[in-house]
């Protein structure tokens, strides 16, 4: 059967999205789809994103049947096993019962130093809360979204529909597989194609303002895709380039992976307004932290704006049914709050600043690998710097609930003024509706590759390696000294293939092989073959290793078979590794192994 | 929840069967919303493009095992804690406190009446400003005050615009029949 919709999904950290548009109708916009979910105990509405959390019910709960949701009871549909509620009430329930909720899952997925198949979310979870692995949980999550489509166009079911999902531009080659292993497993098509978030979120802007964007750009400008969402920061630059007279744009270069969003600037605020409270005495149960978690979201605004009353009054309503008896009161200075959140989110800095490695901060106890320096600007200049900061940035496109403020938008455009005072930055005309940019572009770009119109080139965002001990005498107790082979250069485009010039490197036959595997966004020129015997911790960040089992096959008599590396990229964006036997012309694909050594896994 | 084991504890278990086939039978009041038109819901400005078509479950609506109005009344109770605030007597306390609580009750519950009914005012003038009429206008949209007009074609003063919602799209309960009267539960905090 042939698909009748594009759907672009955007599976984000702390909220998804679904766009979707006929491929037959030409002039149909790209359309949000509604979302029932729980937002309380038995209490089921449609919203325009399902957050991305998740809860997991007490036997009482299951038993009573309080989350089950109407796809749950269909006998043919693909259904998830009703012990967890994903959405507004798993959101809800993170404050008064964080052991059982969820909550980053997506973050999770690119965290190398676990084993993303094992069952370790909730994080350091009491015994007898179950646990899932954040691979299950995003599946989870897009089964709902699944759920949601196929209930309400029962005559155009998703797995038959062109669908496009979105990751993080600095999701690595094992993250990016995880995914479309949660999104087979949900029900995805197998022909899902990944785009990057930044790219979608041009592709955004494209469709908001059509061909007029040739003539808001020029051959040599620099668009930076700025996108601060609730947990995560991602940061990718396109340029405007000229491939045969025509106008296009290719994808540069994007950031690593940073663990900064709105939530910490919101979570930081209400820390510093409860010390406040607790200065006079008030200890504020679970319910009321989570009012002034959404109190502290809201006075964000006015209390960045420059031209605010000078003290703010926040106050947090009583727990019992006492509601005005119960009420507590703090005056916030101004000031104090808005330096803490402009001092430790968006400083000042110099375009030649680096981020600061300093003490580890308040989330580490979560488990995740948040970064210690909390200052985007920082991280930005970083990121500039490593990809020719002497070349103005021109444009910004913003992207990320936290833009959606006025003050931090502005604060980070002066900050751009002042790193390119030539050349101001501007921002990309186009809608502002930036909760739902990401799958709108993921929905526009399906359109465009389906009926033609400008892309987004680029290829791969990182460069890989392989690992390779080298040969020599072994020390004991030290371990081989480690080469890098680049396997994969940067931009290598999708439906490409190349042969890796090395040596041969012989596998041990019936025995699996397995390979240390590296990425890099900053290594830009070296190319397939291009040896490494050394590199700085910046450089190279090691991923999941790669593993083979060579099969034991009668004809072979050596121990050893000598291969060189042949890796893939599909039309999907998928990427593949083989190893060739150039003589017998056999091949075998390596895949991401398992971690055996994941800490905190529980068995 | 495997099916065996939904099956099984619909067998052995009334009340969870009970809640099990109200649900059945309520699915098809699934909320999704009305003609999806939420272009109403944002500031003007804003572009924001419609769904292409919004399908709605076909099956014919069941009886309804609760009022649509205790659900309302819960979800203000559950966001904005507005049955608390009426119920508590107010006479003991200053106007600085009551408007302290009212700050965020008005957030919360504003926010509601918002996203479920897109409240928006029935007439476009601003209030204060003339209104031409030819002929007597349609006592439903608009109420007359004063003296009677004199002839065909008057001229009135829009004192208050009205109040209009542009869309309905309430939350759908799953509950049973003999808990709908429960518009918030008792909370036990256990302390160890």
């Amino acid at each position: 059967m042939t698909a009748q919709y594009v759907i672009g999904i955007d599976l984000g950290t702390t909220n998804s999205v679904v766009s979707y548009r006929l491929l037959s109708d030409e002039s149909a916009p790209c359309g949000i789809l509604s979302i029932p979910q729980f937002v309380a105990p038995q209490t089921i509405e449609s919203r325009r994103s399902l957050p991305s959390f998740m809860y997991l019910m007490t036997e009482a709960e299951s038993a009573r049947g309080v989350y089950v949701l109407p796809w749950q009871l269909d006998s043919d549909a693909k259904v998830s096993p009703a012990c967890c509620v994903t959405g507004v009430a798993a959101r809800q329930l993170t404050a008064e019962h964080p052991e059982r909720t969820i909550v980053a899952a997506k973050s999770w997925l690119c965290h190398t130093r676990v084993d993303r198949h094992q069952p370790i979310l909730p994080w350091k979870a009491p015994e007898g809360v179950p646990q899932v692995s954040p691979v299950t949980a995003s599946q989870r999550y897009l089964e709902h979204l699944a759920a949601a489509w196929n209930s309400q166009f029962s005559d155009a079911p998703l797995s038959e529909q062109n669908v496009i999902l979105t990751v993080p531009a600095s999701f690595d080659a094992s993250a990016r597989e995880l995914t479309r292993e949660a999104a087979l497993l949900a029900g995805l098509p197998e022909s899902l194609v990944l785009l990057e978030e930044p790219q979608a979120a041009t592709y955004a802007w494209l469709d908001a303002v059509g061909d007029r964007w040739r003539k808001q750009v020029h051959v040599g400008d620099r668009l930076l895709v700025v996108d601060v969402g609730g947990g995560t920061t991602d940061l990718t630059l396109v340029e405007v380039t000229d491939e045969h007279g025509e106008l296009s744009l290719r994808r540069v270069a994007v950031g690593n992976h940073l663990l900064i969003g709105g939530d910490n600037m919101d979570l930081s605020l209400a820390w510093y307004v409860a010390q406040r409270f607790s200065e006079k005495g008030v200890q504020l149960d679970p319910w009321q932290s989570v009012s002034l978690w959404h109190t502290c979201r809201q006075a964000k605004e006015s209390l960045l704006s420059p031209d605010g009353p000078e003290t703010h009054t926040i106050s947090v309503p009583g727990r019992s049914s006492r509601l005005i008896g119960g009420m507590v009161s703090v005056e916030i200075n101004r000031h104090e709050a808005a330096s803490l959140l402009c001092d430790g989110f968006l400083p000042d800095c110099s375009l030649t600043d680096k981020p600061r490695r300093q003490r580890a901060s308040g989330f580490q106890e979560l488990g995740l690998p948040y970064e210690s320096d909390t200052a985007v600007t920082r991280h930005l200049a970083a990121f500039l710097q490593q990809n020719g900061a002497d070349r103005p940035v021109t444009h910004v496109v913003f992207n990320g609930g936290v833009f959606k403020s006025d003050v931090l938008r502005q604060k980070l455009l002066d900050q751009l003024q002042v790193w390119y005072p030539d050349t101001p930055p501007k921002v990309v005309e186009g809608s502002m509706d930036l909760d739902f940019a990401v799958a709108r572009g993921a929905c526009f770009y399906g359109w465009t590759k389906a009926h033609g119109g400008v892309r987004i080139r680029g290829g791969t965002a990182r460069s890989y390696y392989v690992g390779i001990e080298t040969a020599g005498l072994a020390i004991p107790g030290a371990p081989r000294p480690l080469r890098a082979l680049c396997v994969v250069p940067q931009g290598m485009e999708e439906g490409t293939e190349v042969d890796v010039p090395s040596e041969p490197i012989g596998l041990v036959v019936g025995e699996p092989a397995r390979f240390r595997f590296f990425s890099s966004a900053v290594r830009r020129d070296d190319l397939a073959g291009t040896r490494l015997d050394r590199w700085s911790a910046d450089e190279l960040v090691e991923t999941d290793s790669m593993e083979a089992t060579l099969p034991l096959e009668d004809a072979d008599t050596e121990e050893y078979v000598p291969v060189t590396f042949r890796p893939r990229i599909t039309e999907l964006g998928v990427f593949e590794l083989w190893c060739v036997h150039e003589e017998s012309g056999r091949q075998w694909k390596l895949e991401f192994s398992v971690r055996e050594d994941a800490d905190g896994a529980r068995n | 929840m495997g099916r065996l084991a939904l099956a099984w504890r619909i067998l052995t278990n009334g009340e969870f069967a009970q809640s099990i086939s109200e649900f059945v039978s309520s699915r098809s009041r699934l909320p999704v919303s009305a003609g999806g038109r939420e272009s109403s819901a944002v500031p003007e400005g804003v572009s924001v493009s419609e769904p292409v078509a919004v399908r709605v479950p076909k099956a014919a609506a069941p009886k309804p095992v609760r009022s649509d109005a205790l659900t309302l009344l819960a979800t203000l109770q559950r966001e904005g804690r507005l049955i608390d605030f009426l119920k508590e007597p107010i006479d003991g306390y200053s106007d600085a406190q009551i408007g302290a609580a009212v700050r965020d009750i008005h957030r919360d519950c504003g926010g509601v009446l918002e996203r479920q009914f897109a409240i928006r005012p029935l007439r476009s003038e601003a209030e204060g400003t003339s209104i031409p009429f030819d002929g007597a206008p349609d006592p439903v949209q608009i109420k007359l005050l004063g003296k009677s007009p004199s002839g065909a074609t008057f001229t009135g003063h829009l004192v208050h615009h009205g109040w209009q919602s542009t869309k309905c799209e309430l939350p759908q309960w799953t509950g049973a029949a003999e808990t709908s009267h429960i518009l918030t539960p008792a909370e036990v905090e256990l302390r160890s």
